[in-house]
């Protein structure tokens, strides 16, 4: 006798198995270009990736200040935790920047995670989970910076290469666009820049030979209104500086991973490019290489490099100039900040990219030297096959991607200071398309490393350091309230002292930092909301870290109501 | 150390049924099967848990390009198991009764592979734990200006 099945249904989103609320207050349905331009001009938002434009990461907040931060602590804690096998399971990261408008937070996880929350309360009000691929090629674990707001929509990127628009009351996709070639060994880790009605958004993938690029879409429709290549091809300005035989150009990195700054002066986005590929074995790629460790000016209608400055010439210690340009002015100049792997902080003039001045802002560097004109003598570098090559910094940098910060109350930047090296041994490799593309057998140093925040004006001059025993892998932000806050690798979250450095509160948050906290209001009160989870490319720039536990707690700190 | 055909080996050593050589069945040691395309170029397949074998069957499932799944998941199995899919938007979720038989609609993008598991107990460690393979490129406007370059 046959037994009839039981009716099993239809499998369900699994979201709906959880508190979360389903839909959120259509806060940023008014959030306009002209609203980002002037960010700053409504502290109770972080309107978009860097807090403004400007990337200085600077509120202006001052309920929280040196006289009572010793007595803030947790408002809410948000955990996702994670479940089933996801791509990178053991290098998963909580790294990215919460957004918050009106009282509703936009962050996002790993592995295609997006939630929106009360920003008040930490109560989940959506999510959106994108399938990435178990076998997409990560070189650095599976991350994501951040979204991005505007016109009702919420904005992310995805493992493998998609950028997403979603309805920002509900989480919806409304268009989804493939911009990068996972086949290639292209991924996607940036937060989106919105600027006018593009949103703008760079490729990964400089550790598996590939062109890096930028694009840009229409906010609207997704339609792509441009891309930039950051390597050029023959015969295209820069094309001279790769071997004019070979298709070295073709795998040469230049990826611009994290997210540029904007200036609608110049209207030129800066972003930093990635290094070139492979990594750390020249002999191929002979020459400059341009685009790669550039900061590049790129006019923001046309998709085109206007002008760039090139940090390292012929990298082969991996030293991206991926980071952050702060825009800010001096003496009546517009110049632009930039804290490199390479260990120097670099000050240009933003209009047209011209050297103003040239710093080292961390103790051990002898890769090679740049002199204050800027002049690049390297020193120590893999050259020889199979010989082992120490140096410092290693190839995470003096500071990795996480931001510096910029207090235009203080005149100040304050950088997160990782001092340690590595030692990379020349091994020469075929390409091939998907694979790690290196040149080289590579070990950071698990032991004599050391950290801080520094403290420099725009003259390069240090001007205070907060040392820590452990390297600072964490993004920190620059508050009002005359306050710098500061996660550590072992999961202290600090508030320093803006003008001294003094530390003045400590919280141990139970993971290791590796991400960007930011500031809000909600109904007149200050928090400080902080992603905390360890994890992502520990072996390069923490490898003495690498047994610690990952998290994934979202923690806001305000005072006591 | 010998070679073996790997299926002779699987069998010999019993890496792929339960409580022989290991616990469970070792993942991967799975069937292979491939979804179907309707003219619409939606794809459709169907995926069953065998009585006592704590598996999926196939436990390799091959899509032959990106796009939407209609999957029947059918549970002969003699316990309660359930399924956890992945899919754009959020991951899909059905319980599956004894001798039970339900739907699952799934999104995923093309190229790569998936897993997706029966999320109770240790279910995902004893075998329970299946790939959705997604083959094919990405679109010809999201690949790099470059000549066509050597793969593995």
């Amino acid at each position: 006798m046959t037994v009839e099945y039981v009716d099993a249904g239809e499998a369900i989103d699994q979201g709906t198995l959880s508190s979360k609320q389903g839909t959120a207050p259509p806060a940023v349905s008014d959030v306009t270009y002209e609203r980002i331009l002037n960010a700053r001009s409504e502290p109770q938002n972080w309107l978009t990736y860097y807090g403004a434009y400007n990337g200085q990461r600077y509120s202006p907040l001052d309920q929280i200040n040196t006289e009572n931060v010793k007595r803030i602590g947790p408002a809410w804690i948000f955990q996702a935790g994670t479940s089933g096998m996801i791509a990178g399971a053991s290098t998963y990261a909580f790294e990215a920047t919460p957004i918050v408008v009106n009282g509703v937070m936009y962050v996002s996880g790993w592995d295609g995670w997006v939630w929106a929350l009360d920003a008040a309360t930490g109560e989940e009000y959506w999510r959106y989970k994108h399938a990435v691929p178990y076998d997409v090629s990560l070189c650095c674990g599976n991350v994501n910076r951040g979204v991005a707001v505007a016109k009702g929509k919420v904005f992310m990127v995805t493992g493998n290469a998609h950028v997403i628009a979603l309805d920002a009351t509900n989480g919806k996709k409304v268009w989804d666009k493939t911009y990068g070639d996972v086949r290639a060994g292209e991924s996607a880790t940036v937060a989106p820049l919105i600027v006018k009605n593009m949103v703008i958004v760079g490729s990964s993938g400089g550790e598996f030979g590939v062109r890096g690029h930028l694009d840009a879409f229409d906010i609207d429709t997704g339609e792509h209104a441009w891309r930039c290549y950051t390597v050029p091809k023959p015969g295209e300005p820069g094309s001279e500086t790769w071997p004019a035989d070979g298709e070295a150009w073709a795998r040469g990195g230049a990826n611009c991973w994290l997210t540029g700054t904007f200036d609608a002066e110049t209207n030129l986005l800066y972003v930093g490019t990635g290094n070139p590929a492979p990594d750390f074995d020249g002999g191929v790629r002979e020459g400059d290489n341009l685009f790669t460790d550039s900061i590049i000016a790129v006019d923001v209608d046309a998709g085109q490099i206007r002008w760039h400055y090139q940090c390292t010439p012929h990298d082969v210690w991996d030293y991206d100039s991926i980071s952050e340009c702060i825009l800010f002015e001096s003496d009546g100049r517009k110049l632009l900040g930039h804290f490199d792997k390479n260990g120097y902080f670099f000050v240009v003039d933003r209009t047209n990219g011209e050297l103003i001045q040239i710093t080292p802002f961390v103790d051990r560097i002898d890769w090679g030297a740049i002199t204050r004109d800027g002049k690049v003598t390297p020193r120590k570098y893999p050259d020889k096959e199979g010989d082992p090559v120490h140096f410092y910094p290693g190839p995470a940098g003096a500071k990795e991607w996480t931001h510096a910060a910029y207090s235009p109350k203080t005149q100040l930047f304050y950088v997160p200071v990782q001092d340690v090296g590595a030692t990379a041994t020349r091994r020469r490799r075929e390409f091939k398309e998907s694979i790690p593309y290196w040149g080289a057998g590579v070990q950071v140093d698990a032991d004599d490393m050391t950290g801080s925040v520094s403290a420099f004006d725009a003259n390069g001059e240090e001007k205070w350091r907060w040392r820590n025993e452990l390297p600072m892998c964490a993004s920190v932000l620059a508050t009002g309230g005359d306050l710098v806050f500061a996660g550590e690798p072992s999961g202290e979250f600090n508030a320093l002292d803006a003008r001294t450095g003094e530390l003045l509160w400590q919280f141990q948050c139970g993971s290791g930092h590796h991400s960007s906290p930011s500031t809000y209001t909600v109904d007149g009160r200050q928090y400080v909301v902080v992603p905390v989870g360890w994890g992502g490319w520990a072996e390069g720039f923490l490898p003495g870290m690498l047994g610690a536990g990952h998290g994934s707690a979202l923690i806001a700190f305000a005072l006591p109501e | 150390m010998t070679t073996q055909d790997r299926t002779d080996l699987l069998n010999e050593i019993g890496l792929n049924v339960q409580n022989r050589a290991a616990i469970g069945r070792v993942l991967g040691t799975g069937t292979i099967g491939q979804a179907t395309e309707r003219a619409d170029g939606r794809m459709e397949a169907t995926i069953r848990i065998l009585p006592d074998e704590i598996g999926w069957d196939p436990a390799i499932l091959v899509m032959p390009h990106g796009g939407d799944l209609e999957l029947e998941l059918i549970n002969d199995d003699l316990n309660t198991h359930c399924a956890l899919l992945p899919s754009n938007g959020d991951r899909k979720f059905i319980w599956l009764v004894n001798h039970s038989r339900g739907r699952a609609t799934l999104n995923l993008d093309g190229p790569g592979y998936y897993w997706y598991s029966s999320p109770t107990g240790n279910d995902e460690g004893r075998g329970l734990t299946g790939a959705i393979v997604v083959m094919g490129d990405v679109p010809p406007e999201a690949r790099l200006d470059r000549p066509d370059q050597p793969r593995p």
